[in-house]
């Protein structure tokens, strides 16, 4: 008796250091709807720069959720974990995942920040977060569909290959912001230039569903806990729709 | 204002009763039935034919009383039409900020706090509220009111213009959409940064044309060879924007479909109005008119009933429209989001419209209807205006 509930007490403690972030393990379960990771796209120069084994240098630019402070610690947001993730794919390549991003921007502001933030640094792949921003703010819909539009072209121009992030997705908040036009809208300008939108707001919403990640009734801290945990998730998912892209 | 009279055009109270049950469609989100509402297959949606059948039904509605009984008093009753209105928009921004304090609680998730706040009017409701009164603060679905209340402000303007002549009051309506349309001149909301989503400067044209045409088919002034000859060429722009549009539709449900000219026109501008929204709009309109006669039987049929009654009671079930998807959305969110269940929502909430509007009718027929009984006058004396 006094062994089986030790047993349980290893088994639980074994199972919870699995869960943890710090932990190089992957989390436990990233499920995603059956369907809804299908990258058709490519990411050439991504691709001939792995090939090659030359060192490859990912921005992730965005807003919040891209900086991750939620989750406590920039290693634990969703940048540095695809780059943990890719590390793993692709171990003789020396791969780094700079984080650019910065709470509350439109895209418009972003594509600002791209002369500095983004091509400065020579990256062979840009992911891209956009639009939480301006769907909050109510920005016009085709100045943002144009703002995304011009991102893209600087970044083709320079032969960087882009990947773009659709919203986050929250039960609560979407009852008060109209984010659907802003993802068709993100949707169809990626659509249109062949460029991959990794779906994180159906992902969440999947989630959600699901109650993969429950983050109602819980303390703070285990609140940051959880968002490391989404974050994990996400670079890990951004890693595998990487990993399709460049086959 | 909705007196049916024996005159009454039905085709506007039915039309108009489509667009608000499109107009409660679309706005749950993730809803399945917005496949089968006029977005998906024209580049306008419900919001054009609600506000030009309004800008029609307000020219033939204060039309007779301006004629009957002066611009001052025609005047009045307009503003206490807007008045209604601006009652109704503040009521709605009420639901709105108390949907808003009980969603709160997801903000203290680190994960949203730092981006979505839109709570944070919460955090200076003195200037909020005063922007909310002002119709500058239009927070999500709270758009299309403050539209329609600038558009009656200006009516009593255009109605007395029109009087004189209606060029008068189109010509300036025309070149204030052009320069919308050419400069892009938005009008700005709150907070910092934020527009009107439905920028009055490029809408009040559909209004003004609504009231124009309402002013001059009362007048018999629209002669029947003019549309005999637009005809053609509506029933091409139509077509050739039904194919395009469907096929937008039918890419993003199945990939291998292709996107006609997307590259092209995408994206069609709503805040402002684009031309292809509002000449796909009067190519659908005219052919309507061209082939539902006023005469039309279906009209007066009592499948057509509910609609036609949604219609003549048009501010209170878009009011209620509002609230109920704004109920449905949150129904969605927090039990359960499938098929079955949106369904379940669109039926309860189109079912609920139309027993709200069913409801309004009983009461204002009952309440013009004349007492007989003599002590029933003398007992219930206060009913007043």
């Amino acid at each position: 008796m006094k062994r089986q509930l030790l047993l349980c007490l290893v088994g639980a403690a074994a199972l919870n250091l699995a869960m943890t972030p710090s932990g190089r393990a992957e989390p436990e379960g990233c499920p995603v709807a059956p369907g809804s990771m299908e990258v058709l796209v490519k990411l050439p120069h991504l691709a001939e720069r792995l090939r090659t084994g030359k060192p490859v240098t990912i921005v992730a630019i965005g807003g919040g959720s891209t900086r991750g402070a939620a989750a406590g610690a920039p290693d634990l947001a969703y940048p540095h974990r695809l780059q943990l993730a890719l590390a793993a794919f692709y171990p003789g390549v020396p791969i780094t995942v700079v984080n650019k991003g910065v709470p509350r921007q439109s895209a418009q502001q972003m594509v600002d920040r791209f002369p500095t933030d983004v091509i400065a640094l020579h990256p062979v792949l840009v992911v891209w977060e956009a639009g939480i921003t301006d769907a909050v703010r109510g920005i016009e819909l085709d100045d943002f569909a144009t703002a995304v539009q011009a991102g893209i072209d600087k970044l083709k121009k320079q032969a960087i290959d882009i990947l773009l992030v659709d919203m986050q997705f929250s039960r609560r908040t979407s009852t008060v912001i109209n984010f659907e036009e802003y993802l068709r809208a993100l949707h169809r300008v990626g659509n249109l230039n062949e460029v991959f939108v990794f779906p994180r707001f159906e992902m969440m919403r999947y989630w959600s569903e699901q109650h993969v990640f429950n983050f109602d009734e819980v303390a703070d801290a285990e609140r940051a806990r959880l968002a490391a945990e989404v974050y994990e998730c996400i670079g890990l998912k951004l890693a595998q729709a990487i990993r399709v892209a460049v086959r | 204002m909705p007196e049916p009279s024996p005159s009454r055009d039905l085709r506007l109270d039915f039309f108009r009763g489509v667009s608000l049950i499109f107009i409660f469609i679309d706005h749950v989100p993730a809803n399945i039935l917005t496949y089968f509402t006029l977005q998906s297959i024209a580049f306008f949606d419900a919001a054009e034919v609600f506000i030009f059948i309004s800008g029609v039904t307000a020219s033939l509605v204060y039309g007779r009383r301006l004629v009957s009984k002066g611009a001052l008093y025609a005047t009045a009753q307009v503003l206490r039409r807007a008045w209604q209105l601006y009652v109704a928009h503040i009521f709605l921004f009420v639901l709105f900020v108390a949907e808003v304090s009980y969603t709160a609680r997801a903000f203290k998730n680190p994960m949203y706090n730092e981006e979505m706040r839109v709570a944070d009017f919460l955090d200076e409701p003195h200037i909020a509220v005063v922007k909310a009164l002002l119709l500058e603060f239009q927070p999500a679905f709270l758009d299309i009111l403050p539209l329609y209340i600038v558009m009656l402000l200006i009516f009593p303007v255009v109605l007395i213009g029109m009087q004189r002549n209606w060029v008068l009051v189109i010509v300036p309506s025309a070149i204030l959409y052009l320069a919308v349309q050419i400069f892009d001149i938005p009008v700005s909301a709150y907070p910092a940064g934020h527009v009107w989503f439905f920028n009055p400067l490029a809408w009040q044209f559909l209004f003004v044309c609504g009231a124009v045409l309402g002013h001059c088919s009362a007048q018999g002034a629209i002669p029947p060879m003019l549309l005999k000859i637009a005809y053609p060429v509506a029933a091409l722009i139509f077509a050739a924007t039904l194919v395009v549009r469907l096929s937008w539709t039918l890419h993003s449900i199945w990939g291998a479909c292709p996107a006609l000219f997307v590259r092209e026109l995408w994206p069609v501008d709503k805040n402002n109005l684009a031309l292809l929204r509002l000449v796909s709009f009067f190519a659908l309109a005219l052919l309507v008119a061209t082939h539902v006669p006023r005469t039309a039987r279906f009209l007066g049929s009592a499948a057509a009933r509910p609609l036609v009654l949604c219609g003549q009671s048009s501010l209170e079930i878009f009011c209620l429209g509002i609230l109920l998807s704004a109920l449905g959305h949150f129904v969605l969110a927090e039990y359960d989001s499938t098929v079955a269940m949106q369904l379940v929502v669109n039926v309860v909430g189109i079912s609920v419209m139309f027993l709200t509007a069913k409801m309004i009718d009983w009461y204002r027929v009952v309440d013009r209807r004349p007492a007989l009984d003599p002590a029933v006058v003398r007992g219930g004396g206060e009913g007043g205006a």
